[in-house]
């Protein structure tokens, strides 16, 4: 069962091509490493996977369906809603002096009754006349271009990052991408809170959801730092947590999101070989749990290590594809690393 | 959760603000610091309003003025008499609050996918928009008049009057402490930390399944309804809308100084920052004023010699010197704080 199939896929920045036409089967529950030099486009293979960057052409398809947000007859509603706003805005706008005049400055002397019947009569009076002018006009502008504004947003971000999330796949960034002036537990409970359910009132009125899924996801957050061997420093700045850590402190993020797929980008990137080592088996533990792991490195030692499988790309072009041993001796792997005539290039 | 015996700043702030009437008592005379802390508070609910937006979730807004101008029409319209809405004070707070949240997110909307300075600067001219349309809608607003004269309010049956200054203090102090309350339970909820998250890095946080948008939009609406708040609150005690020039960029800068002055993302450091910035502005200037006046130090004449004239370019280099030596603010959050002292050293976990 692949859990994450790319099919075709080209990521084009105007006249640079930084993936071109890659396919790849990600298998469940399996480690695969993605190598390959620098600027041969592993990052953003990660980057369109996830929806940062919408792919010039190509499908992903994530566990057997496109990770982008659906068309469902909410949206059609909220987009109506929002087009109808917009023109009744615009009628109101085109119109506030007139429309104030005839409903309440007409109808209202010093502190007499007010008949809200009448302002309303005077209202539909205001319109009758000229009411192509008044209210049509404005009306089907407003609509329109509410309409076409709130589609337009929609559609551009269908493929949004938080979607991805959502959907379950996780990731780190290859410069460490950490919410630095939070806490260690803050952090990883932010990646718990897009599947809660406190919304604005139960957290501003501290209603017993909110002490309910609170309890429940610092417990859960404190179990996944002690997984990740992080629970001494829980309540620890990011920011003041050594290199190593930091980066652990990346994955408890993207652990405590429950994915499916996880995204590693050079997890193991200026670790010594004792970090690499207790990374090493923290991968494993995290494959151990059914989370399949995908994972772009340059650590030779981790990559050939864990890796169930790996692809090479090599100037947005997938070159590779097979078991470690396999990919260790495809000629065309040795040249993309070493270049042509290697037994003129420095042993590695 | 570690426990902590120190009271946060903003209970104790409150705490200090209830007792002031009360020792006043026992000194009668005619001056009263209670009736200068007034101002204090509505500035201080304008700065939290504007803290959610710009110290939690970093949308720098130079238009928060627009949003007090909004809710303070918005309350005089309703419960004016030359109006036939006529509505009593808990009502028209109460669409107060909803249309400001409405105008947040009229605003929000269409800036959505704007950032930093971009965002800074359509603010900055909706802001300037509101002046305009203020001033410029007679039919409604009265021009630059303003709308006037409203009613005290009447409160749970009580009977506001002008002149007597204490349930104004406590009506005040009462909606402050509210805020101060919803702020802090957002603050330490998922809504805040992914405010936070979204100041800190919008990408990770949003590919951490947190909706930037969403976020956004819905501290545009919370900040603009706090700011509206304030405003409708401010109307009631001047009993008028005030004219529209009393909403303008100045008021704006004054509650971002506020909050940044403060501590950015702090509610305890926006009540200091309001009461720092306003005190200066209302007690320390005046008294200085005065007393230089007294003493025959300053003529009348020479605007360059009176201190109330040079009190901006003294909010500029406030916000200069706080840049240079205290970015943080006088009263950082915890966070920040505890950057700068460690809690305690501790030793590395054995890695697993």
């Amino acid at each position: 069962m692949n859990i994450l199939e790319i099919s075709d896929l080209t990521v084009r920045f105007g006249g640079l091509t930084a993936v071109n036409s890659v396919s790849l089967d990600i298998p469940s529950k399996q480690i695969v490493s993605i190598i390959g030099p620098n600027g041969a486009g592993k990052t953003t293979l990660f980057n369109a996977i996830t929806g940062i960057y919408e792919p010039t052409s190509g499908r992903i398809n994530f566990g057997g369906e496109e990770a982008c947000r659906p068309f469902r007859w909410t949206t059609a509603l909220m987009l109506a809603l929002i087009g109808l706003t917009a023109a009744l805005s615009l009628v109101l706008i085109v119109n506030v002096e007139p429309l104030w005049d005839a409903a309440i400055t007409t109808n209202y002397t010093y502190q007499q009754a007010f008949l809200v019947s009448k302002a309303v009569g005077a209202v539909s009076d205001y319109f009758r006349q000229e009411t192509g002018r008044r209210f049509v006009f404005p009306f089907l502008i407003g609509g329109l271009v509410g309409l076409a504004g709130a589609y337009a947003i929609w559609e551009r971000t269908r493929r949004a990052p938080e979607v991805a999330a959502r959907a379950g796949i996780a990731r780190t960034f290859q410069n460490i991408r950490l919410f630095n002036q939070m806490t260690v537990l803050d952090n990883v409970l932010l990646g718990m809170d897009s599947q809660l359910r406190t919304r604005v009132w139960h957290a501003a009125l501290r209603l017993p959801l909110y002490w309910r899924e609170r309890q429940k996801s610092e417990q859960a957050a404190i179990e996944i730092l002690r997984f990740a061997g992080l629970d001494q420093e829980a309540h620890q700045l990011a920011e003041n947590l050594s290199y190593g850590h930091q980066r652990r402190l990346e994955i408890a993020r993207a652990l405590a999101m429950q994915p499916r797929l996880l995204l590693l980008d050079e997890p193991a990137a200026g670790m010594n070989p004792a970090e690499a080592q207790n990374l090493m088996k923290l991968i494993h533990d995290i494959r151990d749990r059914g989370i399949t792991v995908l994972l772009i490195e340059h650590h030779m030692l981790v990559v050939m290590g864990i890796s169930d499988r790996i692809a090479v790309l090599d100037h947005g072009e997938k070159i590779a594809e097979g078991t470690p041993k396999e990919v260790r001796g495809d000629p065309r792997v040795i040249e993309a690393y070493l270049g042509k005539g290697h037994e003129d290039a420095p042993a590695t | 959760m570690a426990t902590r015996r120190t009271i946060p700043f903003h209970w104790s702030f409150l705490i200090v603000a209830a007792l002031i009437p009360v020792i006043e008592l026992a000194f009668p005379g005619n001056h009263h610091v209670g009736d200068l802390l007034r101002p204090i508070f509505i500035m201080a609910m304008l700065g939290l309003g504007l803290n959610i937006l710009t110290g939690f979730t970093g949308l720098l807004n130079l238009g928060v003025a627009a949003f007090m101008a909004v809710g303070a029409y918005t309350y005089a319209i309703l419960t004016c008499d030359i109006y036939p809405f006529r509505l009593g004070f808990w009502p028209a707070t109460l669409v107060t609050v909803l249309v400001g949240l409405t105008v947040g997110l009229f605003l929000g909307l269409p800036t959505i996918r704007l950032r930093g300075d971009y965002l800074a600067i359509v603010t900055l001219g909706f802001g300037e928009i509101v002046e305009d349309l203020l001033k410029n809608l007679d039919t409604i607003t009265k021009g630059t008049q303003g709308i006037n004269p409203l009613p005290s309010p009447s409160v749970f049956g009580y009977q506001f009057r002008p002149e007597t200054y204490q349930p104004w203090y406590y009506l005040f102090l009462g909606f402050l402490a509210v805020l101060v309350l919803l702020n802090r339970n957002l603050q330490r909820s998922r809504i805040g930390r992914a405010w936070i998250s979204i100041r800190e890095d919008e990408l990770a946080s949003s590919c951490a399944g947190i909706n930037p948008m969403k976020m956004k939009l819905l501290a545009f609406a919370l900040g603009a309804a706090q700011c509206s708040l304030a405003g409708a609150l401010w109307a009631s005690y001047l009993g008028s809308s005030g004219e529209p020039g009393n909403y303008d960029f100045q008021v704006s800068i004054i509650a971002l100084c506020m909050v940044i002055v403060g501590g950015m993302g702090n509610i305890g450091g926006v009540l200091l920052g309001a009461l720092v910035i306003m005190g200066f502005n209302s007690i320390v200037l005046e008294t200085l004023t005065s007393f230089l006046k007294a003493h025959q130090l300053i003529s009348n004449s020479n605007a360059f010699t009176s201190p109330g004239n040079w009190k901006y370019m003294l909010y500029g280099l406030a916000l200069i010197l706080m840049m240079r030596f205290r970015p943080e603010g006088l009263l950082p959050s915890k966070q920040v704080k505890a950057e700068f002292h460690p809690p305690e050293p501790h030793a590395s976990p054995p890695p697993s």
